[in-house]
C-alpha cells in the first residue's frame, strides 16, 4: 500500500512493529514523567506529615473553586483529545485538527486560571522559602507549602505549555492529510502525553487543595 | 594462536563497512543515524572523559603521598574529588558500555538493522557533549566542591560553580534515559525471527535490565539536582534546616537514583563478562536462565536499598533496619551470576587471552568487593566504616576492579569487530597484569587504611597513616601506567593492526557473524535463528542459514 | 497479515465514543464527588485517604480508556504499573523515615520536634 511504504522507516520490518514500538517508547517516555514528578510528590507527602496544620492552613487559603473548575477544564480537554484521536482512526484530519484546537484553548483557560493564582499570591506575600511574607500560617510549614505549590503547579505548568505545542503541531499536520486512518501514530502519541498530564493535575488538585 | 587461521583462510577486511558507507566526512558522521557509527563516538568520548577523571584521581594520590599538602591547598583538594567523581560517574561509568558497546552491539546481536530510535540515539549522543560542556564549563570556572553527592546544605550554600556542574548531570541524565527506552523499545520489537527471550544473548539480558533502572532512577536524579539548582540560586528552602527543611530528605531522593546507578554502572560490565567467559572457555553458559533473570534481580532489588547510603545521617533506626536487611538481599543474584560463570568455566577449553585476563581480574575483584558490601550493609559495621577509606575502597574494587576491566575485556574482545583490525595479544597481557597488580596495591591498603578509621575527602591525615598513603599512591601509578600502555597500543593498532577477519575468535556470539567491520545495514538478508548464543556443544554448521560470513564486496 | 492490520484499524470498526463521553462524565461527577467529600470534616487520615481513593479512581479512567490501557495488551500495561510501585515505594519509604524517627531528629517546628526559631524575615544562610 502506498500510506504503508511512506511512513514505513527502513530499520522495521513492519508498518504494525513500527506503532508498537513508538506506543512502547511513548509509555516508557510517560513513566519517566511520573517518576519525576514522583520526587516531588514524595517531598510534599513529608512535609505535609511534619508540618500538618500549617499545610492544612495553607490550604484552605487557597482558592479552592479555581482548582475545581481547573480540573474540569483539563479533564475535558482530555476527552476532546480522545475524541479528536478518534477522528484520526477514521481518516478525518480536519476533524482532529479542530478537536486538538478545543483542547488547546481549554488549557490556555487552565493557564489563564493559574495566573490568576499565582498573581493572587505574588500580592499576598506567599511565596517560598526567604520569600514568604504571608500571615496566613505560622512557623516553617507556609514558607515549604508555598515552596512545593511553585515547584509542583509549575513543573506541571511547563508540561502543560509543552503538550499544548505538541497538539498543535499534531493538529496542524492533521489538518493538513498527514495521517490516515491505517497511520495516525503521532496523533495517539500526542494524546498520550496531554493524557498523562491532565493524570498528574488529577493528583495534584486533591493533595494541594482539598486536603 | 589464531583458530580461524588453522583452517587455512587470509582473514578479510570488509572493504564495504559502516566506517567509510554510505558516506564519509565530518558531517556525514555528525548526523549519522547509524548506531555502530554512534557507539563508537560514544566509545571516544567517555575514554576521553575516563582519561580526564584519571587525571583527577593521579592529582588526589598525588596530593596524599604526604600527610600535610603536597601539591595542593584544602579547598582545591576538594574540587579535585568532586571532579574526579562526576567526570568518572556522569562521564564515563554510566555511559561507556551501555551506549558506547551497547548500541554497536544489540542490533547486531538481535539481528537488527538499528535500533529502534536511530535519531533519538543521536540526539542521546548530543545531549552527553552537551552535558559534559555544561559540567566542563564549571569545572574551568573552579568547579563545585561538595563531593559528587551534592549533599545539602552545604551545596545549596557553596560559593563554588556548583550550577553548572549540576546542570550538567541534569542533561547527561536525559542522554542516558533515551539510550535505556531506545534499548528497551528494540529488544521487545526488533528481534528477527526465532529470536525468543529465551535465546537472547545474556549481553543483551544484562543491558535491558540497565535500561529498565536508567528509566525508572534517572528522572529522580534529575529532579534532585534540580532542587538543589533551585535552593542555590533562590533559597526556596526545601533542605535548608533554618526554614524548617530537611537536608536528609536530599539524599532520600539523591540516593533513591545514586544506589540504582551503581547497578547501572555494573550491569553492563556483567553483561560483557557472560559473553566473554563463554567465548574464552568455549562453552555453553551454565544456568542460561538464571543469569538472565538474575540481570532483572538486581535492577529491581537494587531500587530497594538506597538507606544503605545512609545509616549515619539521622534517618530512622526503622529505616535502617529494613534497608540493611533489603540490601542483603541484592547479593544474592550477583551470587548467582558468580557461580554461574565459574560453573561455565569447569570443563571448558579455555583461552587465556587478553579478554579472559581482564575476566579473572574482574572475577575476583567482584566477589572481594561485593562482600564488603555485604559486610558494609550490616549497620552497626557501617557505624564504624561510613565516610572511611573502607567505603572508598569496596566502590573502587567494584567500579574500577570491575566494571573497568568489563571495559577493557570487551575493548580486547570486540575491537576486531569495531574496527577489523586485532589489539597485540603479548602487550595485551603485560598491560592486564600491569592494571591487576596495580589496582591491588591501590585499593587493598585503602580496605585497611579505613578500617584504622582514615576517613574519607580528606585532605590532610596523621602520620600513622602515612606508608598505606604511599603504597596506594603507587599502586595508582603503575595502574595508570597500564592503562596508558592500553592506549597506546590500542592508538597504533587502529592504523598499523593485523587484519582481523570476520571472527579472529571464533565466537559463537552472534554478532560474529557479521564480516569486520560490518557493513552499515548489519544484515542484507535478516537472519532467522535456529538456537541461542554460545552453543559450543553443537557442530560448527549449526549458524544462522541465511547471515553470510564473507564480506560483499562492493560493486 | 491481515489480522494484525485489522487490529490497527481496530478503533474503527467499533467506535469508542460513548465509551470516552461516559468517561468524561464520570470524572466531572468525580470531580464535584472529591471536592464535597473535601468539605466533610473527617478525622484525618480518612480525609486523605477518601481523596487519594477518589483521585485513584479518576486516574484509572483517564489510564484505561482515554489511554487505552483496557484495549492494549503488551508491555505497555506492565511499563505503567511497574512505574507505579516505583511511585509507591519512594513515597512510602521516605514517608517512613520521618514516620519512625525519634520526634526530636525532625525538623524543628514540625509536630513533636523543636520548636520553631522566629521566622521573621529570616535572612539568607549563603557563605556570599
Amino acid at each position: 500500500m502506498p500510506a504503508d511504504t511512506t511512513y514505513l522507516a527502513h530499520h522495521f520490518e513492519s508498518l504494525e512493529k513500527q506503532t508498537h514500538a513508538a506506543r512502547l517508547g511513548m509509555w516508557l517516555f510517560l513513566a519517566t514523567e511520573v517518576l519525576l514528578f514522583t520526587a516531588l510528590f514524595a517531598g510534599y507527602g513529608v512535609y505535609r506529615f511534619l508540618y500538618g496544620d500549617a499545610f492544612r492552613a495553607a490550604s484552605h487559603g487557597l482558592e479552592t473553586w479555581i482548582g475545581a473548575v481547573n480540573t474540569i477544564v483539563l479533564v475535558t480537554s482530555s476527552f476532546t483529545v480522545a475524541m479528536g484521536l478518534e477522528r484520526a482512526t477514521r481518516g478525518d484530519g480536519r476533524g482532529t485538527r479542530l478537536l486538538f484546537g478545543v483542547s488547546f484553548l481549554l488549557a490556555l483557560v487552565f493557564l489563564g486560571f493559574k495566573y490568576v493564582e499565582y498573581a493572587h499570591h505574588f500580592q499576598a506575600g506567599e511565596l517560598p522559602g526567604r520569600f514568604y511574607t504571608g500571615e496566613h500560617v505560622q512557623g516553617p510549614g507556609g514558607p515549604i507549602f508555598f515552596a512545593l505549590y511553585f515547584l509542583i503547579t509549575g513543573l506541571h505548568g511547563i508540561h502543560v505549555v509543552i503538550g499544548m505545542t505538541v497538539l498543535a503541531v499534531i493538529g496542524w499536520r492533521a489538518g493538513r492529510g498527514a495521517f490516515t486512518a491505517e497511520y495516525h501514530v503521532p496523533v495517539e502519541l500526542a494524546g498520550l502525553y496531554w493524557h498523562l498530564v491532565d493524570l498528574i493535575w488529577i493528583f495534584v488538585f486533591p493533595l494541594i487543595y482539598l486536603i | 594462536m589464531n583458530p580461524s587461521l588453522a583452517h587455512g583462510e587470509v582473514p578479510v577486511w570488509n572493504p564495504r563497512n559502516y566506517l567509510n558507507s554510505p558516506e564519509t566526512g565530518l558531517r556525514s558522521w555528525l548526523l549519522t543515524r547509524d548506531h555502530k557509527r554512534i557507539g563508537v563516538m560514544f566509545l571516544v568520548a567517555t575514554t576521553i572523559a575516563f582519561a580526564l577523571g584519571g587525571f583527577f584521581a593521579l592529582l588526589i594520590r598525588l596530593e596524599l603521598l604526604t600527610p600535610g599538602p603536597t601539591i595542593m591547598d584544602a579547598g582545591t583538594y576538594n574540587r579535585m574529588f568532586t571532579l574526579h567523581g562526576v567526570v568518572m560517574i556522569f562521564l564515563f561509568m554510566i555511559p561507556a558500555i551501555p551506549s558506547g558497546f551497547g548500541n554497536f552491539l544489540i542490533p547486531l546481536m538481535i539481528g537488527a538493522k538499528d535500533v529502534a530510535f536511530p535519531r533519538l540515539n543521536l540526539l542521546s549522543f548530543y545531549l552527553y557533549l552537551a552535558g559534559a560542556a555544561v559540567a566542563l564549563y564549571g569545572m574551568v570556572q573552579g568547579g563545585a566542591d561538595t563531593g559528587w553527592t551534592f549533599y545539602t546544605p552545604y551545596s545549596t550554600t557553596t560559593i563554588t560553580k556548583v550550577v553548572p556542574v549540576l546542570l550538567g548531570a541534569f542533561i547527561i541524565g536525559f542522554s542516558s534515559i533515551l539510550t535505556g527506552l531506545n534499548f528497551i523499545v528494540t529488544t521487545h520489537t526488533m528481534r528477527a525471527p526465532g529470536l525468543h527471550w529465551t535465546r537472547l544473548p545474556l549481553f543483551v539480558w544484562s543491558i535491558y535490565a540497565t535500561s529498565v533502572i536508567q528509566i525508572l532512577a534517572t528522572p529522580v536524579l534529575g529532579m534532585s539536582l534540580l532542587l538543589v539548582a533551585i535552593e542555590h540560586a533562590f533559597g526556596w528552602g526545601i533542605f535548608d534546616p533554618a526554614r524548617g527543611g530537611d537536608p536528609v530528605l536530599f539524599q532520600h531522593f539523591f540516593w533513591f537514583y545514586s544506589h540504582p546507578a551503581v547497578y547501572i554502572m555494573v550491569l553492563p560490565a556483567m553483561a560483557v563478562i557472560s559473553e566473554v567467559v563463554c567465548a574464552f572457555s568455549r562453552k555453553n553458559i551454565f544456568g542460561y536462565k538464571a543469569v538472565a533473570y538474575s540481570s532483572l534481580g538486581i535492577a529491581f532489588v537494587g531500587f530497594f536499598t538506597w538507606g544503605h547510603h545512609m545509616f549515619t545521617s539521622g534517618q530512622s533506626a526503622f529505616n535502617g533496619g529494613v534497608f540493611g536487611v533489603l540490601s542483603m538481599f541484592v547479593g544474592i543474584f550477583t551470587a548467582i551470576k558468580v557461580f554461574n560463570w565459574t560453573a561455565t568455566l569447569y570443563k571448558g577449553s579455555i583461552l587465556f587471552a587478553t579478554p579472559f585476563a581482564y575476566f579473572v581480574g574482574f572475577l575476583f575483584f567482584l566477589v572481594f568487593g561485593g562482600m564488603t558490601g555485604i559486610a558494609l550493609a550490616t549497620v552497626s559495621l557501617d557505624v564504624h566504616w561510613h565516610d572511611t577509606y573502607f567505603i572508598v575502597a569496596h566502590f573502587h574494587f567494584i567500579m574500577v576492579g570491575s566494571t573497568m576491566m568489563a571495559f577493557l575485556a570487551a575493548l580486547h574482545y570486540w575491537f576486531p569487530k569495531i574496527t577489523g583490525k586485532r589489539l597485540p595479544e603479548g602487550w595485551g597481557l603485560v598491560a592486564a597484569v600491569m592494571i591487576i597488580l596495580g589496582f591491588n596495591f591501590t585499593f587493598i591498603p585503602q580496605f585497611l587504611l579505613g578500617n584504622m578509621g582514615m576517613p574519607r575527602r580528606y585532605f590532610a591525615y596523621p602520620e600513622k597513616f602515612w606508608a598505606l598513603n604511599v603504597a596506594s599512591t603507587a599502586g595508582a601509578s603503575v595502574l595508570a601506567l597500564g592503562l596508558v600502555v592500553v592506549l597506546v597500543y590500542t592508538l597504533f593498532a587502529l592504523r598499523w593492526g593485523p587484519v582481523a577477519g570476520a571472527n579472529p575468535w571464533n565466537s559463537r556470539g552472534f554478532e560474529w557473524n557479521t564480516p569486520s567491520p560490518p557493513p552499515p545495514e548489519n544484515y542484507e538478508i535478516t537472519p532467522v535463528y535456529t538456537h541461542g548464543p554460545h552453543e559450543y556443544d553443537q557442530p560448527d554448521t549449526a549458524l544462522p542459514p541465511t547471515a553470510s560470513p564473507e564480506p560483499k564486496h562492493a560493486s | 497479515m491481515a489480522e494484525h492490520a485489522s487490529h490497527a484499524q481496530h478503533p474503527a470498526h467499533h467506535s469508542h465514543v460513548p465509551r470516552y463521553v461516559a468517561v468524561w462524565i464520570a470524572l466531572i461527577v468525580l470531580t464535584v464527588g472529591t471536592w464535597l467529600a473535601s468539605k466533610v470534616h473527617l478525622p484525618g487520615a480518612l480525609h486523605v485517604t477518601v481523596a487519594l481513593v477518589i483521585a485513584i479512581a479518576k486516574g484509572a479512567l483517564v489510564a484505561l480508556f482515554f489511554m487505552h490501557l483496557w484495549d492494549q495488551t503488551g508491555p505497555s500495561r506492565l511499563v505503567f504499573v511497574t512505574s507505579l510501585v516505583f511511585v509507591a515505594l519512594l513515597i512510602g519509604l521516605t514517608m517512613a523515615d520521618y514516620a519512625t524517627r525519634f520526634p526530636l531528629a525532625n525538623p524543628p517546628g514540625s509536630e513533636g520536634a523543636l520548636p520553631a526559631p522566629d521566622y521573621a524575615p529570616p535572612s539568607s544562610a549563603r557563605t556570599h
